[in-house]
């Protein structure tokens, strides 16, 4: 709060250059993130040679593995990143930045869900016939996809009052802790509702070979780099819009 | 002024039961969230009941066909539509959700639009103010369960399997939707949200919780079911709603205070 | 017996308020004590409401802090509601329910036994004799303020915050008002805060303070 409550003429002077001397000392691992996630998208096309055991005997229609597991892992991660700090907001740190940042989370957590519903989609056709068959990874993930919905329009619900968003915001999310543990550690072991969805395909020694180990792995880093500087982004962005905000108030 | 002894504050549990007195007092009075919820969910009925009209016809072309040793039953059945009872149940659950959905929302907004919340901040601790509702939600969702259900049952002819383990499930379907719906009316009524809003809120936690319903379902028709089975799935339900009753009385009061 | 006899203190250190970037008003700083009576003033919009919402510990200050001692012990925000009796034109009582239910609803929350004859009592201090049995909704904004009197009396507080006290009451009940300020200073442990604009009333103050909207 305190940061953000600053009037913007007097706090963007000494701040402009620290933040420019901490860019150029990170920049590594963005250009890391860059390299790595060029080098999945052309792994994943020629170093791997595809992967066996999955059901119908695939091996090319695998290769969407590489994009479709890692943004569904960050899917659920981003959510638990937004409940760590909505955690934090209601116990130890009441400000706007907390808040903002369970926010982001969920924002891109959203932006996840959707492209692991899309790849998953695609995959699902592929390997299953058809673009949608309710299995229940697929059920949960649209659950997850309302949730993240739901809580976005909380959040615009409450726009006017800064603390009273964070205070709903974050018990919101709080609260969808419960359907998210069903969904993940309870749904998928109910007998009825059988998955498709191999459960250890992957970590099978016979089904991929190094190559495919290869552009996997790096994969998972690529994308969580991905994942920690797109929130970095989107947290500068809201706060400078937040200090615009706040500039325009003061001047009236 | 007469001389009072010092008032001791009443103790949370005394002040949820005061509340919860006060609520089916003003709802007995009102009928605002009963007539809500009767209106909306015998309309349902009457809509489920025509838009299955036609199941029927498609049952009756399958009898012609089996050679079905269970002749009594199978007449009785072509008289009602054909779906197998845990999607009955499934269907009974999708209405009570909804139905839920459009009543329980009252008891938090009400608060809110009359006003009354000062009153109730000044003299409750916020804990009770959340198991006053909550007890006021488990009251209007049984009743209207209980008023629905023998209907639906002789609509549909959904068996009863097992009675009581059928019982404990409606039971605790009961719970989990009341628990739901409880602090998600909560929220809404703080972010002074339309029924949409609140409607956006709860779904994802009824969706899940209906997912569970369903597989107790599955288990309650079946003949026999094994004890474990029966327990983890009753335990399943209890347990969401336990969890959801625990995480919202935890941060409840960041919900009711400013 | 007197609920409590023991010196009751408010100290407000440099209390301020802002809604978003919007300031309310200049920061505060006073002290009332026990036969104390605390008028606060200042045009619309200056936060008089907003003040004594954070007095009473319905709102948390964004700056500053306010503390409310008992006998030398200071009560936090949950604990200060019970020794607070509180009007104000934003505190609404159920209009489903009657008078009495109303107040017989709060005595229960308070764990206050309101016999037939206090409540009979209660409802003649405030003016309302023989009204108790009618609903709120069918009475009159005076009525109803007179009705918040007594769910404020109810648990017979030390501290009385009386936002725009006199609001929609006739001569009698500016009476009944002035009166109930009267035995409240009176008490070994009475305070009494008021927000309000008339002249008359101001005078009815020990301190004042004036509030200027903070720019």
């Amino acid at each position: 709060m305190a940061t953000l409550q600053r009037p913007s003429t007097t706090s963007q002077q000494p701040q402009e250059p620290s933040r420019e001397a901490q860019q150029a000392g990170i920049a590594v691992w963005k250009w890391l993130c860059g390299l790595l996630m060029a080098y999945v998208c052309y792994g994943a096309f020629y170093v791997a040679r595809g992967a066996t055991g999955f059901t119908g005997g695939a091996g090319d229609t695998a290769r969407i593995v590489f994009f479709h597991v890692p943004s569904a892992i960050l899917s659920s991660v981003a959510y638990f990143v937004a409940a760590f700090y909505a955690v934090r907001f209601l116990t130890r740190q009441p400000d706007t930045e907390t808040d903002v940042k369970s926010a982001i989370a969920i924002e891109l957590g959203f932006l996840f869900c959707i492209l692991a519903t899309m790849t998953g989609s695609i995959f699902s056709h592929a390997q299953w016939g058809s673009y949608w068959n309710w299995d229940p990874r697929q059920t949960s993930i649209l659950v997850m996809l309302l949730i993240y919905a739901a809580y976005l329009s909380l959040r615009g619900a409450v726009a006017e009052n800064v603390q009273k968003r964070g205070r709903l915001c974050a018990v919101y999310v709080l609260v969808t802790l419960v359907p998210a543990f069903f969904l993940i550690w309870i749904v998928p072991r109910i007998p009825a509702l059988a998955s498709l969805h191999p459960p250890d395909t992957l970590f099978k020694r016979e089904n991929t070979g190094p190559d495919y180990k290869a552009v996997l792995y790096p994969s998972f880093l690529a994308f969580t780099l991905l994942f920690i500087w797109m929130f970095q982004l989107r947290l500068r962005q809201v706060k400078l819009t937040m200090r615009r905000e706040q500039a325009r108030g003061y001047n009236g | 002024m007469t001389p009072q002894p010092p008032p001791h504050p009443a103790g949370w549990l005394a002040q949820a039961f005061a509340l919860l007195g006060k609520d089916v007092r003003a709802e007995a009075r009102t009928r605002v969230a009963v007539s809500a919820v009767g209106v909306f969910t015998f309309s349902a009925l009457l809509l489920i009941g025509l838009a299955t009209l036609t199941l029927k016809e498609v049952r009756t072309v399958n009898l012609l066909r089996l050679v079905d040793p269970i002749t009594v039953a199978s007449v009785e059945a072509q008289m009602r539509p054909a779906w197998d009872p845990p999607a009955k149940f499934g269907l009974l659950w999708v209405l009570l959700c909804f139905a839920a959905f459009t009543g329980l929302a009252h008891s938090f907004v009400h608060e809110e639009e009359a006003g009354t919340t000062m009153a109730l901040r000044l003299a409750m601790l916020p804990q009770a103010v959340y198991l006053g509702k909550l007890l006021f939600n488990l009251v209007l969702i049984t009743v209207v369960a209980l008023l629905v259900t023998p209907v639906y049952m002789m609509m549909t002819g959904m068996p009863a399997g097992n009675p009581l383990l059928f019982l404990c499930v409606m039971m605790s379907g009961c719970g989990g939707l009341a628990s739901a719906a409880t602090i998600v009316a909560a929220l809404a009524a703080k972010a002074r949200g339309t029924g949409a809003l609140y409607g956006a809120m709860g779904l994802p936690l009824l969706v899940v919780f209906l997912m569970l319903l369903i597989n107790a379902a599955n288990t309650l028709y079946t003949l026999h079911p094994a004890p474990l089975r029966v327990v983890r799935d009753v335990g399943g339900l209890l347990s969401y709603s336990v969890l959801l009753i625990a995480l919202s009385s935890l941060t409840f009061h960041f919900v009711w205070e400013e | 017996m007197d609920y409590t006899t023991e010196e009751v203190c408010i100290t407000l250190q440099d209390v301020a308020h802002r809604f978003g970037h919007r300031p309310v008003f200049a920061p505060v700083c006073t002290q009332v004590q026990s036969g104390q009576v605390l008028a606060i003033t200042g045009p619309n919009g200056s936060g008089k409401s907003t003040l004594l919402r954070i007095i009473a510990g319905l709102l948390p200050a964004t700056r500053g802090t306010v503390t409310i001692t008992v006998g030398g012990r200071v009560q936090d925000a949950f604990q200060r509601r019970r020794f607070i009796g509180y009007v104000a034109p934003d505190l609404t009582l159920y209009r489903e329910l009657t008078g009495a239910e109303n107040l017989l609803f709060f005595a229960r929350l308070q764990g206050v036994a309101l016999s037939r004859e206090a409540l009979a009592a209660l409802l003649a201090t405030v003016g309302l004799r023989g009204r108790g049995r009618d609903p709120v909704r069918t009475y009159s904004s005076g009525m109803r303020q007179r009705l918040k009197y007594a769910f404020a009396l109810l648990h017979r507080p030390p501290v009385l915050l009386l936002d725009e006290p006199t609001a929609n009451l006739d001569r009698d009940g500016r009476a009944m008002v002035e009166d109930l300020i009267a035995r409240q200073r009176a008490r070994p442990d009475g305070v009494v805060v008021l927000a309000t604009n008339e002249p008359e009333e101001v005078a009815w103050g020990d301190i004042v303070v004036h509030l200027e909207g903070a720019r």
